[in-house]
């Protein structure tokens, strides 16, 4: 640490300039984690916020709930299995409402559930209804952007079905629209007055899949009983819905590509700095100092910088997230910045190993006979 | 009065096979304490070679060297790093003083790696630097000294561990004449004061007035004259 110290202390320019990058470079890694984070909460924090682990689909669904169709034959197997607590059907319709009191529309999905079940959406404003209560509605808090307010009236466009909104949830979208809540009762009817077209109105629509709270053992062993249906995890689901697959690895390329590109400019930044220092260290080590002991000056270095780094960007990013506008996606947990903080300073270490190893392979015989500085 | 430093029958070849070139021949040496022994010889002439060996930098290809009855033979690398800082201090050309370090940090730097402890280290660095006029300039950085003034600094900092033997490598070099003698008077002083050895190397013929001995290095043997 004496060396360590002392060399940053004379040569704070040099050091600064580095931390600066460092500290840039560190703030948009957690920037874009943040911004990462952010869209897919946006995306799917309906599905995320479920306190269901698992899901029964149909096997030739390709784990898009939208494509997969149960009935209640299945529905009655998994309750028996799961415990009737444990488990709830959810029918999955993106539609496009009408607000009866503006003259705008607005795209949404419908999660049909067991308003007493498993599924059952948390009201956070306002109150929730029964599974007989035909006409009401609960929705995500996002729709009051768009005018909906308590005792609102919103109009399925394709079926023509209203209902009121007697309550609203936080943070439940999928797809990246805001999530309606309404009870199995209504999606027969919805259900029915589409098919009532082609003819042929069967006695009971089918849902699109089975959330399970259960084992992973259970569930897998309750699709292998039942035909054609499997059983897949809720991250499975999650990255199977449109769009989000494409969003997160776009943004994770970036991230990765950052950490390595700080990796590499600490590197070099180091290593140039060791290599001007190489006749130093001949020197040292004439004089009778251990290797080691450069090379945890050079580690020291790092870290020093790395950490002072990391910490102001945390402020930073804290402080952004405080004055960032609610329509912007962001969000940054405390394990998550934590993970990427100490990420970040492991990729600065690692980027630190070609300057020890250089530092390690100073000769101290170059120190006699040289007559340059 | 001990030897400091014994050499007896060093040998160093480089190259193999067919072309092999002995640069030091079976040389002898013995640097009794309170010696200073000056080293002359051209460019070429084994100088560098001579003071890596006699400074554990470099093994010889046969022969025997003792730093203060210590034999150096089959000590691993570590070891010898050990030795080199505790029973050897070293002077450079143009004083290789760390640019980022004080005066007074210098000494304790070289202090600090022998673990010696901090308050018995800064006395010791005060007694050097007021012994050899550098009291004032102990919060300066390298770049503020003159060479002479730097040069009085290696010297100080060589004998910061109390090394049995001083081993200098042209350490007139950087440096015009008046300088130069002043440096070498102090190391001569320094000797004496400490009680130890020192062994110069230089091309410098002009320097040898507070010199004990003056020897030759002439295919690869140091013969005086």
């Amino acid at each position: 640490m004496f060396l360590a110290l002392r060399e940053m202390r004379h040569a704070k320019a040099r050091y600064s300039l580095i931390m600066v990058i460092m500290l840039l470079v560190s703030f948009l890694v957690l920037f874009v984690t943040g911004l990462a984070r952010g869209l897919s909460y946006a995306n799917i924090s309906a599905l995320e916020n479920m306190p269901a682990g698992y899901f029964l689909i149909q096997d030739d669904a390709g784990h898009a709930f939208r494509r997969s169709q149960l009935g209640t034959e299945e529905f009655a197997a998994a309750k028996q299995a799961a415990g009737a607590d444990n488990a709830a059907s959810l029918g999955v319709q993106t539609s496009t409402i009408t607000l009866d009191a503006a003259e705008a529309k607005t795209d949404i999905t419908f999660f049909a559930v067991d308003m007493e079940g498993l599924l059952a959406p948390k009201v956070s404003e306002g109150s929730s209804f029964g599974n007989e209560d035909h006409g009401s509605a609960v929705a995500d808090a996002k729709l009051k952007e768009s005018g909906v307010a308590l005792g609102s009236t919103i109009r399925d466009q394709a079926s023509g079905m209203a209902w009121t909104v007697t309550g609203f949830v936080n943070d439940s979208s999928y797809s990246h629209v805001p999530v309606v809540y309404i009870n199995n009762a209504d999606w027969q009817a919805m259900k029915q007055s589409a098919q009532a077209g082609n003819g042929s109105p069967s006695s009971e629509a089918p849902f699109n899949v089975i959330a399970l709270k259960t084992s992973s053992e259970q569930a897998a062993g309750l699709a292998s009983g039942l035909d054609s249906v499997e059983a897949i995890t809720k991250k499975q689901a999650i990255a199977s819905v449109p769009g989000y697959s494409a969003e997160q690895s776009s943004l994770q390329m970036m991230i990765a590509f950052l950490f390595v590109i700080s990796a590499v400019v600490l590197a070099v930044f180091f290593y140039v700095i060791t290599i001007q220092k190489t006749s130093q260290f001949g020197i040292l080590k004439a004089m009778g100092t251990r290797t080691s002991y450069l090379a945890w000056s050079v580690l020291c270095q790092v870290l020093l910088l790395s950490v002072i780094s990391v910490a102001v960007s945390l402020l930073l990013t804290f402080g952004m997230n405080m004055g960032l506008p609610d329509a912007m996606p962001f969000q940054l947990e405390t394990p998550t910045m934590v993970w990427t903080g100490l990420l970040f300073i492991g990729v600065s270490l690692l980027g630190a190993l070609i300057s020890i190893v250089r530092v390690a392979k100073v000769d101290a015989l170059t120190a006699i006979g040289r007559a340059g500085a | 009065m001990s030897t400091m430093l014994e050499m007896k029958q060093v040998t160093k070849t480089y190259g193999d096979g067919d072309t092999t070139l002995a640069v030091l021949r079976k040389l002898d040496l013995s640097v009794r304490s309170g010696e200073f022994v000056a080293v002359l010889g051209p460019s070429g002439s084994g100088k560098s070679t001579f003071l890596s060996a006699a400074g554990a930098l470099l093994t010889p290809t046969s022969g025997e060297i003792r730093i203060d009855g210590e034999s150096l033979h089959g000590k691993s690398a570590q070891e010898l790093t050990e030795l080199r800082l505790r029973r050897i201090g070293f002077m450079f050309q143009s004083a290789q003083l760390l640019p980022y370090l004080k005066v007074e940090e210098q000494l304790l730097y070289v202090a600090k790696q022998a673990k010696l402890g901090g308050r018995e280290a800064k006395e010791r660095a005060a007694v050097l630097l007021q012994r050899l006029g550098l009291w004032e300039r102990r919060g300066h950085y390298p770049e503020q000294l003159s060479g002479g003034e730097k040069q009085r600094v290696a010297i100080a900092r060589a004998w910061m561990n109390k090394p049995a033997i001083l081993l200098a490598d042209e350490p007139t070099a950087s440096l015009d004449l008046a300088r130069g003698r002043e440096v070498v008077q102090m190391i001569a002083g320094e000797v004496r004061s400490e009680g130890k050895a020192a062994v110069m190397v230089t091309h410098d013929e002009r320097m040898l007035e507070w010199c004990d001995r003056v020897l030759h290095l002439e295919d690869g043997v140091l013969v005086g004259r």
